[in-house]
């Protein structure tokens, strides 16, 4: 266990080394919800309500989008697919420690370290926009953690997922754009998902995505009733289930596969 | 002079045919990409009808002429990707010191640094992109002139001025630190707030993103012009804001230069 600790402090190191990147990359989220709450604070003039949603739970809403996204959707492994093919895992695979524990372990830090400065951020957008957010229940507050840390685990099966196209092939930022893309609007990021029509609200709830964020901030605005909160959970289960065994059953043929080209 | 421009169109041409054989070596990859550029379109623009079908006005604008807003900012941001990706492997040529080749190279270094890399994806992606806004403009109720209409090709030249002379600015910043990416990504981020007009932003944000970072002189104004409205700012500005960009931009390249350590060789 003491390995992993000190492995969770180098990590948390690591993503700090470029604190100009680390800076920018905030910068950019930090626009990006700024320019979300502008857009939709101007929607909400003179109408009380839009889309079924009223003015405070549209901006707990987009509060809520920007913390999931630095929390479940933002990665430090975007590169593991380039991390493979080029050969650099084989110093994981020489180290004592599990594999998919080393890439959690670098999750969990880079995480953290969006968590971090997300605090500072959200106060600036307190201070400016003064909202007034919808808080639930006690035992929701903790349905939402919880659901948060299944987005969590499935966004990373997701991303181990997008990292075994290295062991084949060194063309692998096509699925990975293709994945931002669809991510992008699926997970709710932009404007809630159930504004769209429901033929493509179908569509999009018989993939993982709405797990990313949209369906706990549901949760989270009281918008779920409790036949949709068990359905969702074991949606969530089966989806953890699933990703899961087909992401160690590939990265295993990609590793029987795997050989350390160019090292 | 006028043999000095067919040099440079036909190198320019060069760069195009190399990054077109590229595209195709990477088929599989690039047809993701396609596809996700036009889903991302998709969904833009459906949510804009979205917000058409249920508000009527969107702050002084009518949800009719928002769509414009976003037509405007797509086409100036596929021209941009276009002419200008070479930008964003800048930094890796400055930390390799593969930039110090382009300076003895008989061709000036800006262009070649600017326009290394024409991204073809885009190219090809801006020809349905503009038989959509094409036909968009015809479903739309809008009060577009003949006059209206050839300010703003004025105005879009001006645009292109001010686009230029950001993505200088950003080369500018990558000799000096060697980081391109983040810089460019925040610029992309930025233009991207000019999907709605810059005026429903909040001072002291409106201002910085008309006449420092002037993403509403790129696309706000040109889109205001066109639609026939009171502009934001009057044009001597926007034309003050254009050309005095790009002159500083080239001042600054210019000082860059002679701070370049050619440290990565």
């Amino acid at each position: 266990m003491q390995k992993y600790v000190t492995l969770l402090k180098l990590s948390w190191q690591n993503g700090l080394v470029y604190r100009t990147s680390v800076i920018m990359w905030r910068v950019r989220q930090f626009l990006g919800t700024l320019m979300a709450l502008t857009v939709w604070l101007v929607i909400f003039q003179g109408n009380p309500t839009a889309f079924q949603y009223t003015k405070d739970s549209m901006i707990t809403y987009i509060f809520l989008v920007s913390f999931l996204q630095s929390l479940i959707i933002s990665t430090a492994l975007n590169g593991l697919a380039d991390r493979v093919y080029s050969g650099e895992i084989s110093n994981h695979l020489l180290k004592p420690l599990n594999l998919f524990g080393y890439f959690a372990i670098e999750e969990i830090a880079d995480k953290a370290k969006n968590i971090f400065f997300l605090i500072l951020e959200t106060i600036i957008l307190f201070l400016i926009f003064k909202p007034m957010i919808v808080f639930p229940t006690t035992g929701v507050f903790l349905l939402f953690f919880v659901w948060s840390c299944f987005g969590v685990i499935i966004n990373f099966f997701i991303t181990l997922l997008f990292g075994a196209f290295g062991f084949w092939s060194p063309d692998t930022w096509g699925p990975r754009f293709l994945f931002f893309m669809i991510l992008n609007f699926t997970a709710g990021k932009l404007f809630p998902l159930d504004i769209l029509p429901t033929a493509l609200q179908k569509v999009l709830y018989a993939t993982p995505f709405p797990y990313l964020s949209f369906v706990q901030i549901q949760l989270f605005l009281g918008r779920l009733n409790l036949e949709e909160i068990v359905s969702h959970f074991l949606l969530m289960l089966f989806w953890i289930g699933l990703l899961g065994s087909f992401v160690t059953w590939l990265w295993k043929k990609g590793l029987k596969n795997y050989e350390s080209t160019g090292r | 002079m006028v043999q000095r421009l067919k040099t440079y169109f036909t190198i320019w041409s060069i760069f195009g045919k190399n990054a077109l054989q590229e595209t195709f070596v990477n088929r599989g990859s690039n047809a993701l990409f396609m596809l996700g550029k036009i889903i991302r379109l998709a969904m833009s623009l459906l949510f804009l009808f979205l917000i058409r079908q249920n508000v009527q006005t969107f702050a002084d604008y009518t949800s009719d002429q928002l769509v414009v807003f976003f037509l405007t900012y797509q086409i100036i941001d596929l021209v941009a990707q276009v002419v200008y990706r070479g930008v964003y492997v800048f930094g890796n040529m400055v930390r390799s010191g593969e930039f110090d080749f382009l300076l003895v190279k008989p061709i000036n270094p800006l262009f070649r640094a600017l326009t290394g890399k024409p991204d073809i994806n885009d190219f090809l992606f801006l020809f349905p992109n503009l038989a959509i806004a094409g036909y968009l403009l015809s479903l739309l109720d809008l009060h577009i002139t003949v006059w209206s209409s050839v300010w703003f090709i004025i105005l879009l030249v001006n645009a292109f001025l001010v686009v230029t002379a950001l993505h200088i600015l950003v080369l500018v910043t990558g000799i000096l630190t060697t980081e391109v990416d983040g810089v460019i990504w925040i610029y992309r981020d930025l233009s991207y707030m000019g999907r709605f007009p810059i005026s429903i932003y909040m001072e002291p944000l409106r201002f910085a993103l008309f006449f420092l970072v002037p993403i509403g002189i790129m696309i706000t104004i040109p889109t205001e012009v066109f639609l026939g409205l009171q502009p934001s700012y009057s044009l001597f500005w926007v034309f003050f804001v254009g050309i005095g960009s790009l002159f500083f931009s080239l001042k600054a390249w210019n000082w860059a230069l002679k701070k370049y350590t050619s440290t990565g060789s």
